[in-house]
């Protein structure tokens, strides 16, 4: 019994070398393969892919646009401070280094009540009188969303005689990055919903017009992976060349917005349209990939 | 080379096939003969995994195939050659194509493939009609494209499910012919048929199919 098992494994062998000229054979009609399957979906793949780059410029766009509005608010955020006016009998020097140990303060600014008196004397013509100012401290926070509880751990410190902070504007700021965070997310659920059907929708169609052939070359033998692998390789070139397509669209935005940065001399974040380059390229990728890989599990029983 | 054992294949509640045990050496040639619905084709997708018996063991080489795994399935049915009533051929692609398809998934070299695609052709006698495309092609010659594809990659064991099924007597006569020259270069060749002139004309093994048994396993036998 194991001779007539080693035989028929020799008698397979001879017939399939196997070597790295063979891998690369295989890697090769496997290209070739998917690059058939596209040439014989014909003018549909059009419409995939416009409908494709539709999708990711909307994307492209928004993403952009978000990291734009992120750059403005951490702008605005950096001008956000707590303003501490000490008590007469508090050193400015030692709480300024009690405040600085608070976990999310940035940076503590000392203005001690001779200078704060002297500026404000140049402002205005005070009468020769004794200083009644206090030594103030600019606290900085980290994130505007921090100044609330760096806020309460100086007011429980009992050092300060007052206390203040533009308290409005920190929750405008608060608020607009939580849009903007939520919006991120929303867009990237939409577009891999929308992507994900349409391209499973599409391999749907391509297994269904391939039926027949599929059946014979799973009867013949041929592995599941040779069948899979190119509808996953065409439902991820629909979403490569959806993300090419929508770097025209993408660019004009970028231009637009790069513009707005100027107008109010607040620097572009850094490296943002490579970001979203890449971020729409690979999106594009998984999803159109990830869309056919779930038409294939649903749709092609091999 | 091939043993089934008190093989039981049950759809709901009718049996295809009820306590088959047969042996088959390698380098037989065996009809598998039966009216319709006697389990003939059940048999024969037994054998290349087409379907999995309710119970029982389908041995190949050594192995049992009724508990192999779906991933290896493909590599199984490289070792054979399957022919087809309907012929399963992939009518938008040449005949050199469709005989060369399985082996370019292989990795195999453009020479290699044709060597070999341009071997089996020759052994159906297809040589001079490489370029043509299955609707241009006779139902007989079909046939023979198709019993090409089966020993392009040099099974040990071919299969041949009703191959004259959709042919007339002249063309089945060619078929059967083909089927017997290959299986005097070794081959294990089973032929599943209710075509009782061919069995009787060819005189091998038949084992008669009734309601999923076997009824009769006779060498050198006639379809009766």
């Amino acid at each position: 019994m194991n001779k007539s098992k080693q035989n028929i494994k020799k008698k397979v062998k001879q017939h399939i070398p196997k070597d790295w000229l063979t891998e690369l054979r295989i890697v090769y009609r496997i290209v070739m393969e998917t690059f058939n399957d596209i040439k014989r979906t014909g003018i549909v793949n059009l419409v995939i892919v416009t409908t494709m780059a539709a999708i990711l410029t909307i994307f492209g766009a928004l993403f952009r646009t978000t990291l734009s509005v992120s750059a403005f608010a951490h702008e605005l955020g950096n001008v956000l401070e707590i303003s501490v006016y000490l008590k007469p009998s508090v050193s400015a020097q030692s709480a300024s280094k009690k405040m600085k140990k608070i976990e999310h303060v940035q940076k503590v600014r000392v203005i001690t009540k001779d200078k704060s008196w002297s500026d404000l004397k140049r402002e205005i013509d005070l009468p020769d009188v004794e200083n009644p100012l206090p030594d103030t401290l600019h606290v900085k926070v980290d994130k505007p969303e921090n100044i609330n509880y760096v806020f309460g751990q100086i007011k429980g410190m009992s050092v300060a005689s007052d206390m203040s902070y533009a308290q409005e504007l920190a929750k405008k700021i608060q608020f607009l990055n939580q849009v903007v965070n939520t919006t991120t997310i929303f867009v990237v659920i939409i577009v891999a919903i929308l992507t994900i059907t349409i391209i499973n929708n599409t391999i749907q169609l391509v297994i269904q017009s391939r039926k027949d052939e599929i059946e014979i070359m799973r009867l013949m033998g041929v592995s599941n992976w040779y069948i899979k692998i190119p509808l996953i390789m065409q439902g991820a070139l629909y979403g490569f060349l959806g993300a090419t397509v929508a770097l025209i669209p993408l660019n004009f935005v970028q231009n637009m917005l790069n513009n707005v940065h100027k107008f109010f001399l607040i620097p572009s974040p850094l490296f943002a349209g490579n970001i979203v380059i890449i971020t729409m390229f690979f999106f594009g990728i998984l999803f159109g990939a990830g869309g056919s890989f779930l038409s294939i599990k649903k749709h092609l029983q091999v | 080379m091939i043993q089934l054992r008190s093989v039981t294949k049950k759809y709901k509640n009718a049996y295809a096939l009820k306590n088959v045990n047969l042996d088959i050496l390698s380098g037989e040639f065996v009809f598998v003969v039966g009216s319709s619905g006697a389990g003939k084709s059940t048999l024969m997708k037994l054998l290349y995994k087409e379907e999995t018996p309710t119970s029982g063991t389908v041995m190949i080489g050594g192995i049992n195939i009724a508990n192999l795994p779906s991933d290896k399935v493909p590599n199984l049915r490289r070792c054979m050659g399957i022919v087809f009533q309907d012929y399963k051929l992939l009518q938008n692609q040449s005949v050199y194509d469709n005989v060369a398809y399985v082996i370019r998934t292989l990795g195999i070299s453009t020479k290699e493939i044709n060597a070999r695609v341009l071997g089996a052709l020759k052994v159906v006698g297809l040589s001079d009609k490489i370029k043509a495309k299955p609707s241009e092609l006779s139902g007989g010659e079909q046939q023979r494209v198709s019993i090409a594809r089966a020993i392009v990659n040099g099974p040990p064991l071919l299969i041949a499910d009703e191959p004259t099924g959709n042919l007339d007597p002249k063309n089945s006569m060619e078929v059967m012919q083909i089927l017997d020259q290959i299986n005097q270069r070794g081959i294990t060749v089973i032929v599943s048929t209710h075509d009782s002139a061919m069995v009787d004309y060819f005189r091998k093994r038949v084992i008669t199919l009734e309601n999923g048994e076997v009824l009769r396993d006779i060498q050198a036998g006639t379809y009766e």
